[in-house]
């Protein structure tokens, strides 16, 4: 068994290989690597119609393979799904990423994918982003949850990392500033099928949808 | 191996003639032994004694022709000569040597004599020993068909035996002391007084000497070092990453090479456009091949990514570009027109077929080698020669080639032949040669390595055949009455000798490999062997033709014995005909407990298949949990005859059940648009650590012949897994791989 | 660039995105560290950076510079092997061997970080490298046993 002192170095290990700036940028560090986003805000009101639709764009990026596969229950397994998988699995080599949800219980996700923020250009292998892999907090789940249930959880402070509107959309913006894994699902590369729509356009849906006050299908 | 069996094949065909004929051959020429290789650059003072050893004022070095492809076989070589030599491990070096005819494989010729293993008649046993001597003639020296033990556990420890009365007979003459009152031990002659004389020192005196010849060999009781544990020569290299692989080596002004070619095996290449490639840094030359382009560069990655950044244009495979045409024309390939040969008929079939019957029908799918070391070949083409560095289980065959392509004599080519990554059959192809043989002759004066992509290497291997085979059988009264299996599939000797120029007429002894040869008394028994016409060019994959052959003939009598309400262990030995697969039949029912109660949600499926002259039977016990399978246990049961050493037997049949099983489980190459859609592990897994079943093994000696292990128990693993699925859930699996049709841990 | 590797610093002639693995094998000749899959499949060129298993196949050098890099040949070598790769020796877990060095360097890690792992541990740290030779029985009882030895049991 792994006892707690060691897990912690594990984890410290892991995290001090992805610590904050450190990541490789292509093109020597340059900061133009970076996604330029823009908030725009709406002007006037948003409906609760206007709001809903929003979601439900939300919703197809976020119930997408790119996103989802790592927004896993407490199993901790991450999935393998998408169009070239037919049915969904769970990822391959046996992997679990353990209750640190990084893997530092027995093989770190940062093994295979490195942090990186050059493009994802070889077919099939292991993708990487700005930061180190690892799954979404448990209370993220999203795979194999309905549109309710997910937006639900994304409104709710308890469950979304303490987010209000605008910190979720924040949470997008600093995403495209070091290239982590909204960015990533959108541009997968290595011949993945990315998320719905463009990451300016989830932005968007992001800003209408909580300015609309983070309205849920079903109420 | 099919090439071997290819080899083996054109050898049948001359060694009947040599029969019917009368006399083909002289005695003499049959009986001459072929030149030593070792006394072309003998230097003054040295002695080699025959092909295998020789000794120099300061080392002994011992020459082990077979290429080691993992399998351990520089140790097993070097330690039956140091068995008869009496060295110790540590004394000597070993040698990959030269490629020559002395080095032609003694065994192979006998094995693939097509008569059953247990066929002592008079036909069978003048085939063999014709096959063999007429092996001896055209001399290829070959690693493959598990043949490496079989071919050395004579003529080594008699290369060794030779080299100690030869050094005795030295030390005789150099003390006055008679020969036959001095001894050996540890690399000296031992006088009676005890003092001790290395063999280093005897060199030059031996040197002068010719061989004693007929020594005595020593008794099994004897042995120090066969039977026993031993150490490998590489595993402490291999175990601190010192062990240089071809893929490793360097030479001072070297240049790094990558290909593209094809992707549609054996297609051309239309056209390509470099520009974008030759701009990129450390890229030295674009250069064409054979159906393809390649990049010469100051490093392996430069390379790949400027053969990467070239456009190409491809023509079309040459064979149906899509996989359903693949089936359709195995499928439709069981006809009188390509009937190769009925292998076995016994009783009355069609009679015994004429009631109720059970049908079924079993397929088989392309399988890549995909060993771990990618290929490669480093080659340098020079003024005065040409020299190769590669692992090659065909050194000589490869020699020949590139002599061709560099336009030299093929004696002013070498290859140094050296530790392969695994090969599984993979390293009997000469694709990395030719290619690198090709970009090397355009880069004369500089050494190239070429190196391929893993994808690279995936598009262009050679799979195993794909098969199908369609069963019909009766039951009566508890037994089989009747069992007619029929097998098509594309033969791998025929696709191989293409590849060499050569055509080999008369039946393939593959497709039925591993089904005519099962030892069962059955009342009405028919093998029939239907050959499909070339669809995508095969090789020889670990097991070749056994591995399809097995698996169709042990499921569908496992079908039979279920539908004759028999026991599945039990009604195998029951009707076993002959001892040795009986004892291992029962060998592998003992170890595994067989009959015991499982508890629920558990099977246990039992297979037996003879390959390369070796009876194994397996049991693998499987659970179902949340309707998915767990492989948790293998028992395996083999008959070598004798086990040099047995912890490398261990660890190699416990491999060769991985291997069965893994590719059994998930793996399968098939074809879109012409190419390979698998071109990574992936899509190609195999089995991982994590659904590696324990795995028991228990070898046994009491067979008359000594033989290879390395593929012999790939063979059984499918079909006895395949037969505990149907013991733990009730379906029954007739198409690898198995996780189309069931879901596994 | 500059590497440090094994404790010493080494000069590469690589551009930024050149996989660590290619400016070990052919900079630095540097050959324990194996080319198998370059797709993070097979775990052969499985590497330390900053004390943490990665494979070196998808760390690039810009990522690798300034940070401890360990090959199998800084793991330790014949005359002062790493327990681990005493346990190889004394298992002789190798066939043909071009898949273990990464083996032990996952294996490596894993006991850094758990000292007695079970078969469930070891069957998911040790699940993302590849043996075509099927030596997994053999990789257990060594992990077991380099386990043990460091334990000094």
């Amino acid at each position: 068994m792994m006892t707690r002192s060691r897990l912690a170095f594990a984890i410290a290990a892991i995290l001090g290989l992805a610590g904050a700036g450190l990541a490789y940028a292509h093109g020597d560090g340059d900061p133009s690597a970076a996604i330029d986003l823009v908030v725009n805000s709406p002007e006037g009101e948003v409906g609760e119609d206007e709001g809903l639709a929003a979601w439900e764009n939300i919703y197809a990026v976020v119930s997408h393979p790119r996103c989802s596969n790592c927004h896993v229950d407490d199993s901790n397994t991450p999935m393998w799904s998408g169009p070239s998988y037919g049915e969904a699995r769970p990822h391959g080599m046996n992997i679990n990423a353990g209750a640190s949800r990084i893997g530092a219980e027995s093989l770190p996700c940062g093994t295979c994918h490195i942090q990186s923020t050059a493009p994802n250009d070889h077919p099939h292998a292991a993708p990487h982003a700005g930061l180190t892999w690892m799954l979404a907090p448990v209370e993220f789940a999203w795979f194999g949850k309905d549109s309710a249930d997910v937006c639900r959880q994304i409104r709710d402070p308890e469950r979304n990392g303490g987010r209000d509107g605008a910190g979720l959309v924040e949470h997008i913006v600093h995403d495209a500033q070091i290239k982590a894994f909204i960015t990533w699902g959108f541009n997968p590369g290595g011949g993945r099928e990315p998320a719905p729509g463009t990451m300016q356009a989830h932005l968007d849906d992001m800003v209408m949808w909580t300015a609309a006050g983070m309205p849920c299908p079903g109420e | 191996m099919s090439l071997a069996g290819t080899i083996a094949r054109r050898t049948f065909l001359i060694a009947s003639t040599a029969i019917a004929g009368g006399v083909a051959f002289g005695v003499y020429a049959v009986k001459k032994p072929h030149p030593n290789p070792l006394l072309n650059d003998l230097a003054e003072g040295e002695a080699a004694f025959n092909p295998w050893v020789k000794i120099t004022s300061h080392a002994i070095i011992l020459v082990t022709p077979h290429t080691d492809l993992g399998q351990g076989a520089r140790s097993v070589q070097a330690a039956l000569i140091a068995e008869e030599l009496d060295l110790e491990w540590g004394q000597f070096e070993v040698s990959a040597g030269e490629p020559a005819a002395a080095y032609y494989n003694s065994a192979l010729g006998e094995e693939n004599a097509p008569y059953l293993s247990t066929d002592d008649s008079f036909a069978a046993s003048a085939t063999r020993t014709a096959m063999a001597a007429v092996f001896k003639l055209l001399a290829p020296q070959v690693t493959g068909g598990s043949s490496t033990v079989p071919d050395s556990f004579l003529r080594l420890r008699e290369a060794g035996a030779t080299a100690r009365e030869t050094l005795k007979k030295a030390a005789s003459r150099k003390t006055g002391v008679p020969a036959a009152e001095l001894s050996t031990a540890a690399g000296n002659v031992v006088l009676p007084d005890g003092s001790r004389i290395p063999y280093t020192e005897l060199a030059a005196e031996a040197a002068k000497l010719a061989p004693v010849q007929g020594a005595k060999l020593r008794e099994p009781n004897e042995w120090r070092l066969i039977g026993k544990p031993m150490q490998r020569l590489d595993i402490v290299a291999k175990s601190t990453g010192a062990l240089k692989y071809g893929i490793d080596l360097r030479f001072d002004g070297m240049v790094y090479a990558a290909v593209r070619t094809n992707p549609r095996q054996g297609g051309e290449l239309l056209s390509y456009d470099a520009a974008a490639a030759e701009a990129m840094p450390g890229v030295r030359k674009v250069v064409a091949v054979k159906n393809g382009v390649a990049v010469i560069a100051t490093s392996t990655w430069r390379a790949f990514k400027a053969v990467d950044a070239i456009e190409c244009e491809w023509g079309p495979a040459p064979y149906p570009a899509e996989m359903r045409a693949h089936w359709d024309a195995v499928s439709n390939s069981f006809t009188e027109e390509f009937l190769d040969k009925v292998w076995r008929d016994e009783g009355d079939v069609e009679a015994a077929l004429a009631g109720e019957i059970l049908e079924a029908e079993y397929r088989a799918p392309y399988l890549a080698h995909q060993p771990l070391e990618p290929l490669s070949a480093i080659v340098k083409v020079s003024d005065d020669g040409v020299d190769i560095w590669v692992g090659h289980q065909v050194p000589g065959y490869a020699e020949q080639r590139v002599a061709a392509i560099a336009g030299v004599d093929v004696e002013n080519v070498h290859l140094h032949n050296q530790y392969v990554g695994g090969s599984f059959g993979h390293r009997l192809e000469f694709e990395n040669v030719d290619r690198a043989a090709e970009i090397a002759v355009q880069m004369k004066g500089v050494p190239v390595k070429l190196t391929y992509t893993r994808e690279e290497d995936f598009l262009h291997d050679f799979p195993r055949q794909i098969a199908m085979s369609r069963g019909r059988g009766a039951v009566k009264d508890g037994r089989i009455e009747a069992l007619d299996l029929s097998i098509a599939s594309v033969s791998s000797s025929d696709s191989q000798s293409s590849r060499l120029g050569q055509t080999v007429p008369g039946p393939d002894n593959q497709i039925p490999a591993g089904a005519w040869t099962a030892p069962y008394a059955i009342p009405n028994f028919r093998v029939s062997a239907y050959k499909t016409p070339p669809l995508a060019p095969t090789s020889s994959w670990r097991s070749v033709g056994a591995s399809t052959g097995g698996f169709f003939a042990d499921c569908f009598l496992d079908e039979l014995i279920h539908a004759a309400g028999a026991d599945a262990l039990e009604a195998r030995i029951a009707m076993c005909k002959f001892d040795v697969p009986r004892k291992v039949l029962e060998a592998v029912g003992e170890m595994s407990n067989w009959g015991a109660d499982l508890g629920p949600g558990r099977g246990r499926g039992v297979a037996y298949v003879e390959s390369f002259g070796v009876p194994v039977a397996e049991v693998v016990d499987v659970s179902v949990i949340d309707d998915r399978i767990r492989v948790d246990r293998v028992f395996v049961a083999a008959d070598v005859g004798r086990i040099v050493d047995p912890i490398n037997f261990d660890n190699h049949v416990k491999g060769a059940v991985v291997w069965g099983l893994g590719h059994a489980i998930n793996c399968e190459i098939t074809y879109s648009d012409g190419m390979a859609q698998q071109t990574n592990y992936h899509a190609f897994e195999g089995m991982r650590i994590y659904n590696c079943p324990e795995i028991i093994v228990r070898g046994l000696e009491t067979a008359e012949k000594i033989r290879g292990i390395g593929e012999p128990p790939v063979p059984p693993a499918a079909p006895a897994l395949a037969n505990a699925i149907f013991a733990a859930t009730g379906k029954r699996l007739r198409e690898m791989p198995f996780n189309k049709f069931v879901k596994f841990i | 660039m500059k590497l440090t590797v094994n404790g010493e610093t080494r000069t590469v002639d690589a551009e930024p995105d050149t996989p660590l693995l290619w400016a070990l094998r052919d900079d630095l000749d540097l050959t324990g560290t194996k080319y198998g899959c370059g797709i993070a499949q097979c775990g052969a060129c499985t590497v330390h950076l900053d004390g943490q298993a990665v494979r070196s196949c998808q760390a690039t050098v810009a990522l690798a510079e300034g940070r401890e890099i360990t090959t199998i040949e800084g793991l330790g070598g014949a005359d002062a092997p790493h327990p681990v790769q005493a346990a190889w020796i004394e298992k002789q877990v190798a066939q043909c061997g071009y898949c273990q060095s990464g083996q032990m360097m996952q294996a490596a890690w894993l006991l850094e970080i758990n000292p007695d792992p079970s078969d469930a541990d070891i069957d998911r740290a040790m699940a993302g490298n590849l043996c075509r030779c099927g030596t997994y029985p053999l990789i257990r009882e060594a992990v077991k046993l380099a386990a043990a030895k460091m334990r000094g049991a």
